[in-house]
């Protein structure tokens, strides 16, 4: 078994447009420093080819709107290429793996009216939904989200799902897109406390960032001990790159690699293409497969220390979030979410890859056996007439499955609706047929 | 013409008219006297030469090979110029390594300055006697050779012994195997250049021309060979597929090459009609190197393997060599002895072979001939298994864009060449067992002598063009330019200038430059900084393609 199984999928013939930060050059410098240093060929690591996520794989996360045709064969192979990571692990040819592929994910929701963030599907999202197809609904699943922005799309996945803990360290949303990621974010009624946020200011670097790993992250993951840790590693918190103000460094990601010893890494952000992701993506191989890190370094331009007063205010920040872990037991959810039968959501959505706007309505039923079952409308600039969707938890109880599927079919036969869909990740969308 | 291929039991030579095959004969090889072996083998081909003028010779010898795997040569020191990245001491050379400041990044550009107190100061830890060699290796010297180049001008002021720099040897990237090609090249370049210098005197007047032959299938001139005589290892596989491609009438653009010896047996797959060659470079001894090499896998099975017999899972053949086979006087029993009780080869005495089978038959409850059908049987198993798991490597290699994932290279054969000894025996069946069709080449147990004189001289380049810095690099000639007008110079342009510098190496070489110069690879990439195009980057890898040398022969 090799130490690292590596997906490396550059798509060097696709780009969003021809100048956009996610184009075909964005993991050239990447891939010649991993060659020059010799990496793909060093015992640790082995390579993989990834391949196309099926409609199956995608479904079981996603609603996508108006139909899978919107959806680049670019984004499947980003999709299959982490899932194609996930299984090296799970069929034991690799201890770990590193999806280092692109195009990126973290910022697509469960539903897709097209691109956000520069993101269509969620590529770790689909992945973690795989390795539940594959190991049964009770695998507890941690995502730490590293990159500068906040993981929104994962979060909006996972928010009312207790067999994933969601953590995103991010530059503060009141400086960065997409503006959200606020301690008060804590999930949905059936996973309360298993979103959690960990907002920067700008700023921030190797010091805070290891101080956050060292002072929540950790802790928060001991005390949860999930079966699998997948790193959302978005490289755009360094310092020298050009949409953040974040002052991370390719030393301190190697660290925090081998701090929080991921099982599954999969490349999010990160647009310094040439000072900062050769570098980065070197160390993280390094310190996943346990080799010698000491060495790597940015050959041009240095990072500047991190101030004090940046230290401090990440010192509480972190104190905020452990108060908040520590806590959620005993919060009353009757406060947070109501005492009705439904827990009602409504929220308006921008893609700014694809100037669309969505606004969503969402219905929680609030079951004290299981996380509940979901009803959601939506519609959007592209897809104009309101689409309906009844979502099934992994672990539905009986009553759940019963009134949701009662509400699909009289939705379906209501006709009001252009499209109603069902999604029943355990059991698979036919399982309304059975 | 002649050609003689030197391998680990036999020396095999082959004199051609024109595509005749006019004598080809075999001799044992002594691996204590290279020298003598080949000197036998050429005398013997020489008795056939009519001619006046001197004969031309082409020569695949096994002694950078043996130099390597035995851990000989001159004592060879290296000074590396690594810069930030993967800790040299983390990856255990089996050899001690100076590190040097400076560094040049992925773009050719100096991102540290060399040292140059450093640099002095290395006299005091340098040899520099005549027998000692060196190598100079720096990351992304590829990229901009700069630093390796002003290494040396420093270095060879006070050094007498050989030096070899990393850039000059392949335009891969790979520091690490960039470090071992020119460390191992160092070490055996004067024991090279001493085997051929002695071995062209004793020759005198009788040879002329003589070219050596390279683990990429082409051959090279002694003057070329004594710069980069680390290209001449493993040239036995690629000299008996060069025979097969000078034999084959195979149309087919896929096939595999099986080439089966006494010891193992080597598969090669040609695609498209061009023989694969290795991703980075040739792996010898445990050594990585960037050695342009022909794709070639060798594995535990021959006609003269050892063969066990399990209750629990039958019979077993190989990894390891049996010896002669029964049939031809040896002690142990053999695949060969099998064909031959089967009456599949003439091969010895059949009456021997049958029983010898008999008798162990009999030890274990079985039918002496039902023993050898069982044994070529599980020959034939483990030969396809191999082949399936060559095609499965072959399948796995990496792929970086959608079109490839979409509509992934066919590598997979359409047919089955075979050559070597037993290769009538059980190419045939291998290949009814895929079902395609199949090949035996003619004069199948010499055909590597024929591929060593029939083998032609290949020369490639690496160009690579950042139009944003304005330059132009080719690591193999040691040259780094100026883009006249970057604004123009498109992937065509670079292809234009790669041809052109193809045939200025390969004339600057001594080869006959006026073959198809090809495209092996080729990437060319938009520069983007804050939205607005700054300039291109092309790569573009060429090879110049010898016409295929025909030669004459009854196909089987």
């Amino acid at each position: 078994m090799t130490e690292v199984g590596l997906v490396f999928f550059p798509a060097f013939d696709w780009a969003i447009s021809p100048d956009h930060p996610e184009r075909q050059e964005r993991l050239l410098y990447t891939r010649d420093q991993i060659q020059e240093e010799g990496l793909f060929d060093h015992p640790a690591i082995r390579e993989y080819r990834p391949r196309l996520a099926s409609d199956e794989e995608i479904l079981r996360t996603h609603v996508v709107l108006p139909s899978l045709e919107t959806v680049t064969e670019s984004h499947r192979i980003a999709a299959g290429g982490t899932i194609a990571a996930a299984d090296l692990v799970l069929d034991g040819l690799a201890k770990r793996s590193f999806a280092l592929l692109r195009p990126p994910g973290h910022h697509a929701n469960r539903f897709v009216h097209g691109s956000r963030g520069f993101c269509t599907l969620n590529n770790e999202a689909i992945m973690v939904d795989h390795l539940r197809s594959r190991l049964g609904p009770d695998v507890k699943i941690a995502i730490v989200d590293t990159d500068a922005h906040h993981g929104d799309g994962t979060q909006d996945i996972f928010y009312n799902d207790p067999g994933v803990l969601h953590i995103s360290l991010h530059q503060d949303g009141r400086t960065l897109y997409p503006g959200t990621g606020f301690i008060t974010e804590r999930g949905g009624p059936g996973a309360y406390g298993q979103t959690v946020n960990i907002p920067l200011p700008p700023g921030t670097g190797d010091e805070g960032m290891l101080l956050a790993m060292e002072r929540v992250v950790l802790p928060i993951l001991r005390d949860w001990q999930p079966d699998w840790i997948i790193n959302a590693a978005g490289q755009d918190n360094h310092f020298s790159d050009p949409i953040t103000n974040m002052g991370f460094s390719a030393q301190g990601y190697a660290r925090l690699t081998e701090m929080l010893r991921p099982d599954i890494v999969v490349l999010e952000g990160g647009y310094s293409i040439e000072s900062a992701l050769p570098y980065i993506n070197v160390g993280l191989l390094l310190a996943l497969a346990g080799l010698d890190y000491s060495k790597v370094q940015e050959p041009h331009g240095r990072r500047e220390p991190q101030p004090r007063a940046i230290t401090d205010q990440v010192a509480r920040i972190c104190g905020e979030v452990a108060e908040l872990w520590e806590r959620r037991s005993e919060e009353d959810l009757g406060k947070v979410f109501g005492e009705a039968e439904f827990f009602e959501r409504r929220r308006q959505i921008y893609y700014d890859t694809d100037n669309i706007y969505e606004s969503q309505q969402e219905y929680i039923r609030l079951c004290r056996a299981c996380p509940g079952w979901r009803a959601v409308y939506t519609q959007s600039t592209r897809v104009r007439q309101v689409a309906a969707a009844v979502l099934l938890p992994w672990k539905p109880c009986p009553s759940c499955r019963q009134e949701a599927e009662g509400q699909y079919r009289q939705l379906a036969a209501e006709g009001r609706f252009q499209q109603v869909v069902w999604q029943d990740p355990a059991r698979g969308r036919e399982s309304l047929k059975e | 013409m002649a050609g003689i291929d030197v391998g680990g039991t036999n020396t095999d030579a082959v004199l051609l008219r024109g595509a005749e095959v006019e004598a080809l004969v075999k001799v044992p090889t002594d691996p204590k006297d290279l020298l003598g072996s080949t000197a036998l083998a050429l005398e013997k081909v020489l008795e056939h030469y009519k001619e006046d003028q001197p004969l031309k010779l082409h020569l695949s010898t096994t002694l950078s090979t043996n130099l390597i795997v035995e851990g000989r040569g001159a004592p060879t020191q290296v000074v590396a110029v690594p810069g930030p990245g993967v800790n040299l001491k983390s990856l255990n050379f089996s050899f001690p390594i100076i590190e040097l400041d400076g560094y040049i990044d992925h773009r050719g550009r100096e991102a540290a300055p060399l040292n140059l107190d450093q640099v002095r100061g290395l006299k005091q830890v340098l040899g520099g006697t005549e027998g000692e060699a060196l190598a100079i290796v720096g990351k992304f010297s590829q990229r901009n050779p700069g630093h390796e180049q002003r290494l040396r001008d420093e270095i060879s002021q006070w050094y007498n012994g050989i030096i070899t720099l990393g850039h000059r040897l392949s335009g891969r990237a790979n520091f690490p195997r960039r470090i071992v090609t020119a460390y191992l090249n160092s070490r055996i370049a004067r024991h090279q250049l001493d085997f051929l210098r002695v071995w062209r005197e004793v020759q005198g007047s009788a040879v002329g021309e003589i070219l050596i032959l390279k683990a990429d299938g082409g051959t090279m001139t002694l003057d070329a060979c004594a710069e980069r005589p680390i290209e001449s290892i493993l040239s036995g596989p690629a000299a008996s597929i060069m025979g097969v491609k000078a034999l084959t009438q195979c149309t087919e653009a896929n096939y595999l090459i099986v080439d089966i010896g006494g010891t193992t047996t080597d598969l090669a797959a040609v695609v498209g009609g061009e023989v694969l060659f290795e991703r980075d470079g040739a792996t010898i001894s445990g050594y990585r190197t960037l050695v342009p090499a022909i794709l070639a896998r060798s594995f535990g099975l021959g006609g003269d393997s050892r063969i066990r017999y399990e209750k629990s899972s039958g019979v077993i053949i190989g990894p390891e060599r049996a010896g002669t086979p029964v049939c031809l006087g040896g002690e142990h029993l053999t695949p060969t002895d099998a064909a031959a009780a089967l009456g599949l080869a003439q091969v010895g005495s059949a009456e021997a072979a049958r029983q010898g089978w008999q008798a162990w038959g009999e030890s274990l409850g079985i039918d002496g001939d039902a023993l050898a059908k069982e044994v070529f049987q599980a020959f034939l198993r483990q030969l396809r298994e191999a082949v399936e798991a060559f095609y499965a490597e072959l399948e796995n290699m990496p792929l970086y864009t959608i079109r490839e994932v979409l509509d992934p290279p066919d590598l997979r054969p359409r047919a089955v060449v075979g050559l070597g000894a037993p290769a009538p025996v059980f190419v045939p069946a291998l290949a009814e067992s895929m079902n395609l069709s199949w090949e035996v080449v003619p004069y199948w147990a010499g055909a590597n002598a024929i591929g060593a004189a029939a083998a032609r001289a290949t020369a490639g380049i690496t160009l690579q063009a950042d139009t944003q810095l304005g330059k132009v690099t080719v690591p193999e000639m040691g040259w780094r330019g100026e883009i006249q007008r970057p604004l123009f110079f498109d992937l065509g342009k670079a292809r234009e200038l790669a041809e052109e510098k193809t045939r200025e190496h390969a004339g600057s070489l001594g080869y006959d430059a006026s073959g198809e110069v090809y495209i092996v690879e080729e990437e060319s990439f938009q520069m983007v900084r804050g939205f607005r195009t700054v300039g291109q980057t092309h790569l573009v890898r060429t090879q110049l393609r010898p016409e295929v040398f025909k030669v004459r022969g009854e196909a089987k």
